[in-house]
């Protein structure tokens, strides 16, 4: 019987447990007979061995044939069969042609072949030779079964494993950012909230004796290349930010760019003109195309001002006056895409902070989001009218808000994108 | 040039491309794992159809709900093809933006589109 302790016990790699596991796993001993034996020496076999489900046919030890208990039983069920065959040769009722698979085969392949060779095979079993062709015993579809789903069950687990230990590698690259932005704000909200544990969505926060720096990142992808990606985008952005760049998001931008597309080759290559470009061949496909989308602010403690550059990520605000939500659009060029040109100039957009004003960054995974009744985007407007109602309410409440709003939004529908959002009083 | 239907799924639109008619449709939503690869052969398939246009109209439907970031970028170059085949052969295209009255992310996005291909001709198609 297939021990399903040794199955537990395994703590093979991704790579090593498909080895571990062959044909001969499923070996089970099950005794043979010859050409030379009767049906009637078969029948007392089977009756002594009520579980076994198949017996081998051998000759000079090699397999030529299986003999299968329901056949077998059904054939010598007909009337008179027992006196026509019991002292007969049992090949009468013998498969001639069973699967005969080598003990060092692959589950996987074994799988195949148990699956192309029809439901016979699934139901009555195979038979396991060693090297030189010599029977080694039986394998039963049931056996393979399970070793397939525990083999699956396996690798789920190795690959959440993983995910789950990224995962905590990201959160403790934003711990410094959450320190410093509980440092230099009282009332906000960080939701950060990737589809798939860990992701391309990102915040930055860095605080600085004349004021702090905010960032929010959608770096391209999610999962785990969208996490790569965030990494990436931090590191760079932690060097940049050491010098007076601080106060220059649009510079910033441009320097981050410039960075992304030495460090990933993505420089675009001269364009052909007109038609005859071969600008879908497939011999770009090997280059990466990928960036981020961004909303950089320079917050600026002293005299009050926020300086805000944005590619294809716009900063929303209310002021304590109109209590209008009112938008800082972005310039439509992300950072570090292979269709950013090498000295695209972002441009800075200042805004006067009063006593109260609200301040909203989101990604697009929250405004795009498919849902409702008519499985549409959520849209900026929903968003904004979402805020309008309810500023005065302390951060965090608003925060409950949205995205008690989004989650109700999104209902059955699948989440599209990673999603990150933040909102502060100043 | 052979037309191309491809049905839609849950994260790649259905394609109706006849070039045989010249009117080009597309709808659903756009966000495989595979972005690239999925559009490659559509792409290439439209540019060389345009190339053996003389100044024929050339009609697109464009009515996707949403799309991701590769995607867009894909649309743009596709956009990039008429917008070049308009060029040669003024008012040659028409691209029909469908949204839904409510749509304001479906429509924003085609208001940029507008924008940055001023040789397409472009409607927008509130969606009965």
């Amino acid at each position: 019987m297939l021990d399903q302790s040794l199955l537990n016990q395994s703590r093979a790699g991704l790579s090593e447990i498909e080895a571990e596991y062959i044909a001969s796993s499923l070996l089970r001993i099950c005794p043979p007979v010859s050409p030379q034996q009767t049906n009637l020496e078969v029948t007392n076999l089977l009756n002594e061995h009520p579980d076994l489900i198949s017996v081998a046919v051998i000759e000079d030890n090699k397999p030529i044939g299986l003999i299968t208990r329901n056949i077998f039983m059904e054939g010598l069920a007909k009337p008179f069969h027992h006196d026509l065959f019991d002292r007969k040769s049992c090949i009468a009722f013998m498969d001639k042609d069973p699967l005969i698979v080598d003990n060092n085969m692959s589950i996987q392949e074994l799988s195949f072949k148990v699956l192309g060779s029809g439901r016979k095979t699934l139901n009555d079993g195979f038979i396991i030779i060693d090297e030189n062709g010599d029977y080694l015993g039986l394998g039963s579809g049931e056996d393979l079964v399970k070793v397939v789903s525990f083999l699956q069950a396996e690798k789920n687990r190795l690959v959440t494993e993983s995910i789950n230990y990224a995962s905590v590698i990201q959160k403790s690259f934003l711990r410094s950012s959450r320190e410093d932005m509980s440092a230099v704000l009282q009332d906000y909200f960080m939701h950060w909230e990737p589809r798939d544990k860990v992701g391309g969505d990102y915040y930055f926060c860095k605080k600085f004796d004349d004021g702090f720096f905010l960032a929010l990142i959608d770096c391209t992808g999610h999962g785990v290349p969208g996490a790569f990606m965030t990494l990436i985008m931090a590191s760079f952005l932690d060097h940049i930010l050491v010098e007076d760049n601080r106060h220059d998001p649009a510079g910033a931008l441009a320097i981050m760019n410039k960075k992304v597309k030495l460090a990933l080759g993505q420089i675009s290559q001269p364009a052909a003109e007109g038609f005859d470009s071969d600008r879908f061949s497939a011999k770009r496909n090997g280059q990466s195309d990928d960036g981020m989308d961004t909303a950089f602010c320079w917050v600026n403690t002293q005299n009050n001002t926020l300086t805000y550059a944005g590619a294809k990520t716009p900063l929303f605000y209310i002021d304590s006056t109109s209590s209008n939500m009112q938008l800082m659009e972005p310039d439509r060029k992300g950072v570090g895409y292979v269709d950013t040109p090498m000295d695209y100039e972002w441009t800075n957009q200042e805004l006067l902070l009063d006593k109260g004003m609200c301040i909203y960054l989101t990604t697009d995974g929250l405004v795009d989001q498919i849902g409702g009744p008519k499985k549409i985007a959520f849209g900026k407007k929903r968003f904004s009218a979402l805020l309008q109602d309810n500023y005065l309410k302390p951060m965090q409440e608003q925060e409950v808000i949205v995205m008690q709003a989004y989650y109700d939004y999104q209902g059955k529908q699948k989440r599209r994108d990673d999603v990150c959002l933040m909102g502060f009083r100043y | 040039m052979t037309d191309i239907y491809i049905p839609a799924t849950s994260d790649t639109p259905e394609i109706n491309f006849k070039f045989s008619s010249n009117t080009l449709s597309m709808s659903g939503e756009a966000y495989p794992e595979n972005g690239v690869e999925f559009f490659r052969p559509i792409l290439r398939q439209l540019q060389s159809h345009l190339k053996s246009l003389n100044g024929d109209a050339v009609e697109f439907n464009f009515k996707l709900t949403y799309f991701n970031s590769v995607s867009t970028k894909v649309f743009y170059s596709m956009f990039e093809l008429l917008n070049e085949y308009a060029k040669a052969h003024p008012n040659s295209v028409l691209l029909n933006w469908h949204h839904d009255e409510d749509d304001d992310t479906i429509l924003e996005l085609g208001q940029d589109v507008q924008e940055d291909f001023t040789w397409i001709d472009f409607n927008a198609v509130v969606l009965a």
